[in-house]
This record gives C-alpha cells, structure tokens and sequence, in this order.
C-alpha cells in the first residue's frame, strides 16, 4: 500500500491531452470478526481502486478500475473521456482545482502499519480471553494511502493508518458494549474494551419494561457519536443547505442549540483521524458548524461553492467517490467538552432519567426537522436519584436532534474517538470525538425486546 | 480463470486446509445521475479480484487479491490459510454436501445496457427530469445504473460453477420546499428507484418520463396536506411499503446465520430460535412467504449461490407458520434441515455470508379497490421514507413518503409524514388481506447492507398491498 503516487503519476500519463484527475485509493487490512467468542469471519483485503475523472469544455466523467498495468489505465482513460463527452456541460463547473500548500497532519503510525495476520488474530484473541460471557464483535486494523493528482500540478499523497475494537458482550437476557478507535498502536487495548463491555453485561439482567414518554436522558459518547453522525448528513453539508434540507436551512447565524453546545468539523485534529486533503486535493480545514449554540455554518468542496456562488469556497471537504452524490460531509465531527468528569456526574445532573450507552439502526424520519428514530441496546438503565439504577430493555426513541440538544444540563470533560464507519467498499478512517451527553428531552416512542443474544 | 481457481484451492488444500473455496469476479458497472437540468456523475466503474476461503481445523479464513495471475491467487490462499491457522477454531465444522458439482448461468437480456451509450442514458435521465418540472419543486433528480458480474467459482469439493449476471435500474425524485416544509416523491420507488435481473428494457419499461408529472404534483400537494394523525387504525400498504416490510421484518430475521449470533455485532440477532421451525406462528394465515432465486428478473436470482449450490424456491412462511430458513451450508448442517443455498457475497473481497435473494409475499386474491372497501376508517401508505428496526427484527418503525385517509371504503384527503410501528408477529398477525395477483409487483434494491466489514447486497421483493388491523400510526418526535 505504498506507490499511489507514482501510479498516479502513470494513470494521468494515459489520460494523454485532456484535463484530468486521478484519485488512487489503497487499501491493507484484516478485520478478525467474532461471535460466540471465536473468530468466524477473518477477512484480509489488498486492493487498490483508481478513479479519473476527464473535464472536457465543462463536461466531466469519471470512470475507475483497479487494473494498474498499462492496459488497465489505457482503458481507464478511454473510458473516462467517453463518460466526459457523454455528459453535458455544466455552467458552474470550477474546473479541475489549482495546487494548493497542505497542512502537515500526523495519523500513521508504523506500528499499527506492521500489524498482520497474526497480530490482528492475536489481538481478536485477546478481546475473547479478556470476557467474561460471550463475545461478538471484532478487531480490525488497516493500512490506507490516498494520493492525487492532476493535469493542473495537483500532486497530494498521505498514509493513514486505522485500528478498531468493537465488541457486544452478551448472553441470553444480557448485553454490554463498548468500542476503540485510534490510529496509533499505543493505544489498542482490546482486552479493556472487552472488560468494559463484559461489565456493562452484567448489569443489565432483569430488564424492566418503563412506560413511553419524554426523559431526561445521558448519552454515552457510542450514543452521541452515533446520533450526530446520522445528522450530520443532511444538516452539516453544504448540498443539505443548498437543497434547504437541512436543519441550518434559513437558521445561519441564529441559536438553535443549548450554549454548552459547540460541534465543529475538524480534520486536522491529531487525536481524530487526522487528514491533510480532500478527494480533490485541497486542503482540509476546521469548520465551526455550531459555535455556543448557534448555527454558523456547513462543510463545502469546490463545486457546491460554485454553484452557491457568493464568496463561498471550498473547506477541503469534497467526500470520496462512493458518496460523491451526497456533496460535502462532515466526517471529522468533533463536540467541545463540559465540565463533568464522569457519565455518574451526568446521571447526578439528569436525576430522574434513562441512560443510553449505544443506538442501533437509525432513521431519518424528517431531515428538514432533524427527527431521527432508532433503538438503544446493550446498555439501557434507568437514572433515579441522581444515580444509575436498573436495566431496561432496548427502547424505541424518536428524536428531533435540535429539541435534544435545546436543554443541555452538562457534558463530559472526556471526549472518546468514535469510530463511524462500517468498512463498506474501500476503507477510508472516519471518527467522531465527543463527550457523553446529558439532555433534558429524549422521547422514548416504544418499547423493544430484552437486551442480549 | 478457471484455472486460477484451481491454483489458489490447490495451494489453500496444499498447505492443509481440509476445504478451500475460490471466487474470480469481474464486475463492470456504468451509473448516470442528473440534478436539477445538470448532470451530476458519469461513471463508469470496474473491478476485479480473486477471493479464497479457507477452512483450517474448523477455523474459517478468507483473503483476496485484486490480481487475476497464479501468483495473486496462490497468494490470496496463502493468506487465508495463515489468518485461519492464527485465529483457531474450536474443531471440525461440517458442510451439507453440493448437489451438483458443476453448471453456468447468464442473465436472459434482449438489449445489452452496455451497448447503450452514456449519452443514451444521461439523455434518458435528463428528459425525465424535464418532466418534473413544477413550480414548487426545488430539486428534481434522476439516475440510471447498470451491471453485468461475470464470476467463477471452483470448490474443493466439486464444484465449477461459470455465471454471468446483468441488471439494471433507475428512478426519479421531486422534492417540493415551502415554508420550512421538505416534501419528497420518488417512482418507481425511494432510495435510488428499482433495479431488475435483464436488460436494458427494463430501463425502458419504467417510463421515468412518463410518471414525473404525477411525482411532481404529489410531491407539491404534500406541502399543503394534513400531517397524518396519531391513532390505533387500519392500515393498508402499497406493494412497496410491503416489500420493505418484508424486507426488514422477516427477511433478516430468517437469515440462520442472525438466529446463531454471528450478526450479533453489526446489523443485529433475530427473535427467532431454530427450535421455532415448523410450529412458530409468525402472522395470520393470509402470510405467505417463499424465497426464489430462480425468480426471473429477481436481483437475487441466479444458477447457483456462492457456495455453489442450485437456485431454489423453498417456503419461508406458511399459513403464516414458519417453514424455512435464509441457510448456508455451514448453518443447514448445523440445523439440519435444507441445504443452504442463499451464500452470496458482494464482489470478490468480501466473505459469501447468509442474504435473502428473492423474498416475496405470495399474492392473495381480490383487488386494490376490495381492500378499501372493507374499511370504515384507516389510513392508506405508499411508497417507503424511513426505515428503522431492532435488532431482534421485533419493534419496527417505518414512514412513507404520502399516504390517504381511508373512509367508507374510499380514498379521502392526503396525509403527510405518515408512520406506523408494531411488534413484527403481532403486526402480521393483524394482517387480513392481501390483494391479488394484478396488483403483485417486484423491485430490487442494492442497498442491504451486512457483515463486517460491510456488504451490500442486490434484492427483490414482490408484494401485493395489503391491510392490517389496529396499527400505531401518526409517531411523534
């Protein structure tokens, strides 16, 4: 997973005469997945996918392949220039983007490149050893490299490296979870995510059944992470604003939040998943999104900025091909800390209330209102007195994210890095860094089944 | 090709494994979306590779690579065999034994979507788009797709098996925004249209064009509809709704690899036990369930699954009476019952793991019209919006894009915002009528995702509307 450069160097050569762009996305990785405590899907993939994409008089196609001899780019090419010339001129096309000077990121660590087989078995292996009921999750590290370059002197490359652990602790009638993500080596601890979870199981046998209705509510950061990042797209890109599906749609500049909340998309942050550029090439910036409550603005790449016009450029956030048709997303979400010190303090600040540690399967109900409904699971408690109390079943919640976070009673010092993506197509390191959450209004809709397997 | 499957099984059972599966897959695929009037993507999308599974003293390993030589297959098997060995197992894990050792399979197409230009398609796409225009509609979309997989796969144990498969698809959209209203229609359905096993008459059948002005004109409406109430009624769905219903609420759950826990990490468990086969009620006994990959035009059609056994119909519901599993070979053995069949895996580096190919509700009898008329009272949803169910595939809750009021066995005004909740056997259980066979339709979808790391797999459905009893609908945030 090393060369993307000089591959890309090579595909922009085949593309003789036009105005391209080459995108080369590579890809190391083992995925050790376990249920049941024994590893039953141990997945190794290699690869390496070249996109082109050929501006021809404002008309621009893309094609891909992940044939890297002089065939397979000769063809890449002619294939993308039939896609340009098929496709009709577009007014507010910028043209391909000008080199730009990128910021020096960290987010490859060597030791985590090194990890093979063996090591990512090894570890999946200390997860399961570390449980104490049955496990089911799994562990994953990956090398990436992503370069660039174009017909314009675009010339970018950056190595990232990944490791997740991720692990639902569960018997029948009870369920735990917990996750970690970093990329760096020093800090995978499997087997203490293992206990975190393992632990969490084992406080939630005797589930209770509570009647539907609004609760004060803390949100673990699995939780808020989750929630933020189903959000996030349609409300934090600049297509959701353009196409006034957002929830920032004629609210800019306007408090729409609790102060206490301020969220921001940071790539350049060193302890998310730091990057340098975007699948353009320019170069990736913070964008404050809500600053102290109000909303002050989206994530923009190079063409929505065009076709916005008005001054608006491009925040390095032009997203990788498999979601090009959603324009810009926030995927680097990062939540300003509180000033609690434990999720217990939140439960103290709640007082009467439920306790959330993870969501599943959320739907965007209304994007315009930011209504999301989902279920929790492997983690749902009561909150009386101040303290958390019994186990609840898996319930059934339907959120406008807004309302939540209107009424805010307090947020964690500590933010946890949270991984947010589920490895479909090429790898590409995603993560959100947020505190747990403590809300005034979290609507419980229904009533789900017992945690556990 | 076949060769390099040989190769990379001859190298996995040279170095110890007791099975050893390889996959060449070539996929090429071509989408086209417009936005507006402008055309948004031109793509044109190839991949290839060679995936080998490996079992290892009962320790299952899998590995890929993207290069079609002997020295990439034997490599891709090699690897599998030292990620098995590393990770262990807790001993022998059987296999129902293939039914047939060999066949090929391709796809029946009368126009090749390949031989259609892109110009052909974003003209295509940018006549429907025309079609919706309408003054209150700010975003206007259309998309076309195409694939043709060319795969091989060769077992350890017998198996050659040559496929090609081709499908294709499309849709358009019409949102309307007013006033902080956001209003969405979609045909032939959401979430990026319908797509079908065939060729490119299917694209044509569609007629994007034809039905815009009706999404257009919906989709404004629907800014100045009532939202829908919140109240316990009967419910009639479309055979859209009805196939995400199907989809979600008994699809994943039959799946007997979600029943053992081995989805327990990501898109979750099933209420189901493999004890409840033959005896558990599942719905009423107007609930007919049967899954088909030899359905023609089905997404999930095909000569034989990724573990190389045959196409079958089987009976998953039965008078509303569970009769059958979602199985792989690994799973039929361990249930004992049925023969695996529906292993499929998205592209050559991922893993096959259980999916649904084909599920369908079974048509009933009657029309459209005679749902309706036996309601005094209820509400009428069409066309899926929002999706969300637990992990156990029990509580569920789903939207549509527009809906009616139902009165005195009619159509009355249009309804916003529509969603209806249940219990899944309780909601079949209500289930009292399902229409006939002229209102059955079938659509594919491309979006089930699964496993980890994460798959996409290529679905139909067919369904007819239906009514339910004393449904939750009208959830409120």
């Amino acid at each position: 997973v090393t060369g993307g450069r000089e591959l890309a160097a090579r595909a922009l050569a085949a593309a003789d005469g036009d105005q391209a762009e080459v995108l080369v996305l590579s890809e190391r990785s083992g995925l050790a997945r376990f249920a049941s405590s024994e590893v039953h899907q141990p997945t190794l993939i290699e690869n390496c996918v070249l996109t082109m994409r050929i501006a021809r008089d404002g008309r621009v196609g893309t094609a891909s392949t992940n044939r890297v001899d002089d065939d397979g780019l000769r063809e890449l090419a002619a294939r993308a220039g039939e896609a340009a010339e098929s496709a009709v001129a577009e007014p507010d096309f910028p043209g391909l983007a000008e080199p730009q000077p990128l910021p020096d990121v960290e987010g490859c660590d060597e030791a985590l490149a090194n990890l093979g087989p063996e090591d990512q078995a090894r570890l999946a292996r200390a997860a399961i050893e570390a449980g104490s009921v049955g496990l089911y999750g799994f562990f994953t590290s990956g090398l990436t490299e992503l370069a660039i370059a174009s017909t314009k002197g675009v010339d970018a490359c950056q190595t990232m490296t990944d490791a997740t652990t991720l692990i639902v602790a569960a018997d029948e009638g009870e369920s735990g979870y917990a996750e970690q993500t970093s990329w760096k080596a020093a800090r995978i601890d499997p087997a203490g995510v293992s206990r975190e979870a393992s632990e969490k199981a084992g406080r939630t046998r005797g589930a209770h059944r509570p009647e539907p209705g609004v609760f004060r509510a803390v949100l673990e950061p699995y939780a808020f992470a989750d929630l933020l990042q189903a959000f996030a797209y349609d409300a934090f890109g600049a297509n959701g604003l353009l196409e006034e599906r957002s929830y920032l749609a004629g609210r800019l500049g306007t408090r729409i939040v609790d102060e206490k909340i301020s969220i921001a998309d940071d790539p350049l942050d060193p302890e998310g998943m730091p990057k340098a550029f975007d699948f353009e090439g320019m170069p990736k910036t913070r964008v404050s999104l809500i600053e102290q409550g109000v909303a002050k603005g989206v994530v923009w790449d190079r063409k929505s900025a065009a076709r916005a016009g008005e001054g608006h450029k491009t925040t390095g956030h032009a997203p990788p091909p498999v979601f090009a048709q959603f324009g810009p997303l926030a995927f680097s979400l990062v939540v300003e800390g509180g000033e609690a010190e434990s999720t217990e303090e939140l439960a103290g600040l709640v007082g009467d209330g439920i306790y959330v540690t993870r969501l599943h399967y959320l739907g965007i109900v209304d994007p315009r209102e930011g209504v999301i409904t989902g279920m929790t699971r492997d983690g749902t408690f009561r909150i009386r007195d101040g303290a958390i109390a019994e186990p609840l079943v898996n319930l059934r919640f339907t959120v406008s994210v807004p309302q939540m976070l209107a009424d805010v009673p307090g947020l964690t010092r500590e933010r946890v890095l949270v991984n947010v993506s589920d490895f479909y197509g090429e790898r590409y390191p995603m993560g959100a860094r947020v505190p747990a959450l403590a809300t005034a209004r979290f609507n419980i809709t229904g009533i789900g089944s017992d945690p556990g397997i | 090709v076949r060769e390099l499957c040989q190769a990379a099984v001859d190298a996995a059972i040279g170095a110890g494994a007791s099975y050893g599966d390889a996959r060449v897959v070539v996929r090429r695929s071509q989408s086209v979306a417009t936005k507006n009037g402008r055309v948004e993507a031109v793509n044109d999308l190839e991949t290839e590779g060679i995936g080998v599974r490996v079992l290892v003293e009962g320790a299952w390993g899998f590995a890929c690579d993207r290069r079609l030589s002997n020295e990439g297959a034997r490599a891709a098997a090699l690897r599998a065999f030292t990620f098995a060995r590393a990770a262990g197992g807790r001993g022998p894990r059987a296999l129902v034994p293939l039914a047939a050792s060999s066949g090929t399979y391709k796809t029946q197409v009368k126009i090749d979507p390949f031989g259609v230009s892109l110009a052909d398609k974003v003209a295509l796409c940018l006549r429907a788009e025309n079609a919706l225009h309408h003054e209150e509609v700010k975003v206007t979309d259309a998309s076309v797709r195409a694939q043709r997989e060319y795969k091989v796969l060769l077992t350890s144990d017998g198996a050659e098996i040559e496929q090609e498969l081709v499908e294709c698809g499309g849709g358009v959209d019409a949102i309307a925004v007013a006033d902080g209203g956001y209003q969405m229609r979609s045909y032939p359905s959401a979430h990026g249209g319908s797509s079908s096993q065939g060729g490119w008459e299917y694209v044509e059948g569609l007629d994007l064009e034809g039905h815009a002005p009706r999404v257009a004109e919906q989709a404004a409406a629907l800014l100045r509809a009532d939202p829908c109430p919140s109240l316990v009624t009967t419910l009639v769905l479309d055979a859209e709704q009805m196939q995400l219903q199907v989809h979600e609420s008994v699809g994943h759950p039959t799946e007997l690899d979600r029943v053992y826990g081995t989805e327990a990490s990501y898109a979750g468990t099933s209420f189901l036990k493999p004890t409840d086969l033959g005896s558990l009620r599942y719905g009423s006994e107007k609930m007919q369930i049967t899954a088909d990959s030899t359905t023609p035009g089905g997404l999930g059609t095909f000569g034989f699954d990724d573990e190389g056994v045959p196409a079958l119909r089987e009976a998953i519901v039965a008078e509303g009476v569970l009769r059958g599993f979602l199985t792989s070979r690994e799973t039929a053995a361990r249930i004992g019952n049925g023969g695996g069949g529906s292993m499929r895996a998205d592209g050559w580096n991922r893993m096959p793991l259980v999916r649904m190919t084909n599920l369908h509700l079974e048509p009933g009898e009657g029309t459209f019209e005679d749902l309706l008329a036996d309601v005094d009272e209820g509400v009428y949803l069409e066309t899926n919006k929002s999706w969300s169910i637990d992990d156990k595939r029990l509580n569920f809750q789903f939207g549509t894009q527009i809906a009616w009021e139902i009165k005195n066995g009619k159509l009355g005004r249009m309804l916003r915002d529509a969603t209806y909740t249940g219990i899944t056997p309780e909601f079949w259980g209500s289930l009292d009528a399902v229409a006939g066979p002229d209102a059955w339709r079938m659509q594919g979808l491309t979006n089930c995702g699964k496993g980890q790391p994460g798959q996409s797999a290529h679905v139909s459905h067919g369904a007819a509307p239906c009514r339910f009893r004393n449904v939750q609908i009208g959830v409120k945030a």
